[in-house]
């Protein structure tokens, strides 16, 4: 295993369009590459548009504050 | 391996005026089953009893949800939801891990948008230590498991 470290996910900002909406991101989360309303739709939209593995999410309409 | 903290949009509040996003121990993780895998992202919650994926994910990977044991958890509004157990792996950091997870039509993707990597299927087979300031995690996989 490496000891390398993931880059930060800043997702502050590109979200904020796809309220309410699934997303697929591009393998390092840069940018939306796909979204819709359910996971196998946006799935499938991704790997049309070449992206393998894409990390999906789905963007509420409000993040919210937890106490977990 | 090292991950960073993910932040998501966020606004301000009374308690919190100068709040912009909110800064989270969410990780990418590979969710797979019968030869099928997503990447997904989960929070890692050391007050959660086991691992809980929306029921989507694995419906996308081919899963009868109803098919695997059923269980009744309470969220921390109290509300008693179910979940159906299976058996599936996860990979964080390049480590596969077998894990029997929860799946869930009720786990609510608007209140909860990530999967959840609780003590049973995640803090049972790893080591983590967080650190805010630095934004950093780390999960070390546990030898024996």
């Amino acid at each position: 295993m490496t000891n390398e470290t993931e880059k930060l996910l800043d997702l502050s900002k590109i979200l904020e369009p796809y309220s309410d909406e699934w997303v697929a991101l591009s393998e390092t989360g840069e940018k939306v590459v796909a979204s819709g309303q359910n996971v196998k739709e946006v799935f499938k939209k991704a790997k049309e548009k070449g992206e393998e593995l894409p990390i999906l999410t789905k963007v509420p309409k409000e993040y919210g504050n937890y106490v977990l | 391996m090292k991950f960073s903290y993910s932040k998501f949009p966020s606004s301000p509040n009374p308690a919190f005026p100068d709040k912009k996003h909110v800064k989270r121990p969410v990780v990418p993780i590979e969710v797979k089953y019968n030869g099928n895998k997503i990447k997904y992202l989960a929070l890692i919650d050391s007050g959660a009893d086991f691992c809980i994926f929306h029921a989507q994910i694995g419906e996308a990977l081919g899963i009868e949800i109803k098919n695997g044991k059923v269980l009744e958890f309470y969220g921390v509004t109290g509300e008693k939801k179910q979940a159906f157990f299976h058996n599936i792996s996860i990979i964080i950091g390049g480590w596969e891990k077998q894990c029997y997870c929860g799946f869930s039509h009720e786990f609510d993707e608007n209140k909860m948008p990530y999967g959840i990597l609780g003590q049973k299927g995640f803090f049972n087979l790893f080591k983590v230590s967080m650190d805010y300031e630095k934004e950093e995690i780390e999960p070390k996989h546990k030898e024996n498991c």
